[in-house]
């Protein structure tokens, strides 16, 4: 069993509801390949650095993963097709942060940084 | 003698040229990675706050030499670069 952590970007105009079926719809493919969602973050809808798709925003879920690689497989095989997300990145760690959010503060900080500007 | 060459080439490097080739050596300004510290924030691809300390203002790479990361370091540094660079958020 491996540990990844996964992160995809939907487009800016997802409704909060249609969030949801997209993070259901990941965990249940994970789930069904004897897979394990330890957490799912909803990072909000944070702004691009550059263009995607001619999206300027994107709306990030973060998944942490306990799972075998065809789990992975399964997930980025789906993800590639679905036209509602703009990217997907997943990455295999030793050891789940689930102490530390960077996201959610992060957009405070950055408010006061463009203020300061 | 050597060291001291290696002293003096280091100086002019990092623009810190030594007053005189008589001062003692522990005047040397004397630079260690910040990543390497103890309590010092861990590199990950999340954390953009740090990684954009390590960017230049083109988005590009700021090379060690300048910033003083240690090679385990800057490697790791450049790795989670591109991840954060890959989900657009630097």
């Amino acid at each position: 069993m491996n540990l990844y952590e996964h992160t995809i970007i939907a487009r800016q105009d997802t409704s909060p509801s249609e969030l949801k079926q997209l993070t259901e719809k990941y965990s249940k493919i994970v789930e069904k390949n004897d897979g394990e969602v330890v957490k799912t973050e909803n990072w909000g809808l944070l702004n691009l650095s550059y263009l995607i798709k001619k999206n300027k925003k994107g709306s990030y879920i973060h998944f942490k993963i306990k799972g075998k690689g065809n789990v992975i497989d399964e997930l980025e095989k789906n993800e590639a097709i679905d036209k509602k997300l703009l990217r997907y990145l997943t990455i295999r760690v030793k050891k789940f942060d689930l102490e530390t959010s960077y996201f959610g503060k992060k957009e405070d900080s950055e408010k006061k940084e463009s203020a300061k500007n | 003698m050597p060291k001291r060459q290696s002293g003096n080439k280091k100086g002019k490097q990092s623009n810190f040229a030594k007053l005189s080739i008589f001062q003692p050596n522990k005047y040397k300004f004397k630079k260690t990675c910040p990543l390497s510290v103890k309590g010092a924030p861990e590199v990950d691809y999340k954390n953009i706050k740090l990684l954009k300390k390590y960017v230049s203002e083109n988005g590009k790479i700021l090379p060690s030499r300048i910033t003083n990361v240690s090679q385990k370091k800057q490697r790791e540094l450049s790795l989670s670069i591109k991840r954060a660079r890959n989900l657009a958020l630097i």
